[in-house]
């Protein structure tokens, strides 16, 4: 990558300033390190700067040869960034999906930019938004404030009074165990509520599918002692009754969750 | 052409501004304003780090609201099926239909009104829509029951209808 | 570069132990003051920075997002069977229940208004209609019916905890949608 970089610089600055996008050609067929024909592709990137707050967001195109970029999409991003434009902004962390940084809306669809390929055709630009609905901090960068205090509402935390029998760990069934599975492994990325249209509509009081999946997780945990809190806690118009199994959730989660069978099994509990 | 005139005047505006670094950048072709992003004022200010409110229990809103809306369903699936069967229906049931489709639809446009009026949002034309809403069920429910009385019923009618 | 700022950091460090020196320092030597010590030594900057409140903190950030934007959702959003048959639905809903309520409405109010909209002038309506009239009328009709209807039948499956997994609700979408479509078209031509 850093022989990639400075080879680019080195032939960024033998150009001439303004060249038309078609003239792109000859720059890597110089270049020794490729010898495939460059496979340019264009992605379009939502741009806002908080500096500028009057200015309207605009969508801002870049080109990159994907035979020099890496095969994810934050790999792409992170080219524009250091070789194109240092002032685009965007988060990431992990680079390998457990962080959940990189959550944006790619081509349409939420996804963590590092588990998404970069489309490999490339007369089809790629479009890049925030997360929908959001407030912008900047660029891709989604205000995620609300997000996180609807998580604190749900007590995400083992609630229990009774000591347990050993006075050393909370003991839990192999079966009960198993419940958990495909709720623990939420990373909170935002994908899910975000995609969600009646979370778009009404984020100040629906509580969206991934702060319900966690709710859920912590209603079919059996060490949980408050499940019938938890319960009333939601029980009602809004708190989960704004989900209307659009099941966008389910279909977007980069981690391959079920957010929407979380909330279908939750109101199974609340009616029962 | 004249597209392509325009994006690298664009181009140049752009580098005029920026550092440069950037004005070598031969890979930002473009920049296009984009108009599908709305600024509105929906949340309250913070305090952040405090977790959002958690709403007082109501289970008449909430799980009985959902039971009772899936038990309408579930009741009109055989009322919706048997007149395609029986080519109509008697008139118990045509007013049990119509019961059901009033309340099914009511409840319906109920989670419309709450789904798109926010009350903190549009305090009085949400309290506006729910009033229409009460008050246009109730013609309709009294609209239905004059027309079981007096005229044919509502499955009898729609099938001379479609065989007129 | 590195030399420069060798200089600047020693200097900080001064300034920091002692800072009477330093001031002297910078009124003697304009050198300095262009390395930035001026800065480290402003008093009132300092002291500036420690007495912005929390409540200042807030409201600034208040201030800032307000001028945030929206991001855009909707019209960005890749078209899928599943929102996109969960949206049909409720304009389907909407047509289906709206048409109910208007008519009824209509109905209860026909004597005072004069209106004729009993079942025998509808009747009467519909017949004198022709034959392609009437097949448009009967699809447009049938169609929310039969889509509305199935894709109800999908819902309340998914109520129960059924079918929700990402294979299943693309097919079943698709089926709804061949089928809805299959059946109004079939009771338009009865």
């Amino acid at each position: 990558m850093a022989s990639l970089r400075t080879t680019s610089r080195l032939f960024a600055a033998s150009r001439p300033l303004f060249r038309p996008a078609s003239f792109a050609r000859t720059y890597a067929t110089v270049d020794s390190n490729v010898s495939e024909t460059p496979k340019m592709k264009t992605f379009k990137i939502y741009r806002w700067n908080p500096d500028t707050p009057t200015e309207k967001p605009t969508m801002q195109s870049y080109e990159l040869d994907l035979n020099k970029t890496g095969p994810m999409m934050l790999d792409a991003l992170i080219r524009i960034k250091n070789e194109l434009d240092p002032t685009l902004t965007f988060r990431r962390s992990c680079r390998e999906g457990i962080c959940g940084s990189c959550a944006m809306n790619i081509d349409g669809v939420n996804t963590l930019a590092c588990l998404c390929r970069i489309p490999t055709e490339t007369t089809k630009e790629s479009r890049i938004y925030p997360l929908p609905h959001t407030y912008v901090v900047k660029d891709l960068v989604p205000d995620l404030t609300l997000f996180y205090k609807q998580y604190k509402s749900i007590k995400p935390y083992l609630q229990r009074d009774t000591p347990t029998a050993d006075g050393l760990e909370n003991r839990q069934s192999p079966e009960d165990r198993r419940k958990l599975d495909g709720l623990y492994e939420c990373i909170l990325c935002a994908c899910c509520s975000t995609s969600c249209p009646s979370y778009w509509w009404n984020q100040e009081e629906y509580l969206g599918p991934a702060i319900l999946l966690q709710s859920y997780r912590w209603l079919v945990d059996s060490r949980d002692e408050k499940t019938a809190e938890r319960k009333a806690a939601l029980d009602n118009s809004m708190s989960v009754y704004r989900c209307h199994t659009i099941l966008n959730c389910t279909r977007t989660c980069p981690k391959g969750l079920n957010p929407g069978r979380a909330i279908a099994e939750t109101k199974k509990m609340l009616a029962a | 052409m004249a597209s392509f005139a325009r994006s690298s005047l664009v181009r140049q505006s752009l580098a005029a501004n920026r550092s440069p670094l950037l004005r070598q950048n031969v890979g930002v072709s473009q920049v296009v304003a984009f108009h599908a992003s709305a600024r509105k004022q929906i949340l309250p200010p913070l305090p952040l780090n405090d977790p959002v409110p958690t709403p007082a229990p109501h289970p008449v809103e909430g799980s009985y609201h959902w039971t009772f809306e899936r038990a309408v369903s579930v009741g009109l699936i055989p009322l919706t099926i048997a007149p395609f069967a029986a080519g109509s229906l008697n008139p118990v049931m045509d007013a049990v239909l119509c019961t059901l489709l009033v309340a099914h639809s009511h409840v319906g446009f109920q989670a419309a009104i709450i789904d798109y009026f926010r009350p903190q949002r549009v305090p009085k034309f949400s309290s506006f829509c729910h009033w229409l809403l009460r008050a246009f069920t109730l013609t309709t429910a009294v609209g239905l029951y004059e027309f079981e009385t007096n005229d044919v019923g509502v499955t009898e009618a729609l099938r001379r209808i479609w065989n007129a | 570069m590195f030399s420069q700022k060798l200089v600047q950091q020693s200097a900080r460090r001064l300034a920091v132990q002692q800072p009477l020196a330093i001031q002297s320092m910078v009124r003697a030597s304009p050198a300095a003051a262009t390395l930035g010590l001026q800065k480290s030594v402003d008093k009132k900057a300092l002291n500036r920075a420690v007495t912005s409140t929390a409540a200042e903190e807030n409201s600034i950030l208040a201030k800032q997002r307000m001028n945030r934007p929206v991001s855009p959702h909707l019209a960005i959003y890749r078209p899928q069977i599943g929102w996109v048959a969960s949206g049909l639905n409720r304009v389907t809903g909407v047509a289906l229940s709206g048409t109910l309520y208007l008519w009824a409405t209509a109905y209860l109010a026909s004597p005072a208004l004069g209106w004729h909209v009993e079942s025998a002038s509808m009747v009467a309506a519909m017949g004198a209609l022709p034959f392609a009239a009437k097949v448009l009328l009967k699809t447009i009709m049938a169609l929310p019916f039969t889509f509305h209807s199935f894709n109800g039948l999908r819902h309340l499956m998914w109520d129960m905890g059924r079918g929700l997994s990402n294979n299943v609700i693309i097919k079943s979408g698709w089926t709804v949608v061949g089928v809805s479509v299959a059946s109004a078209l079939a009771l338009a031509f009865v």
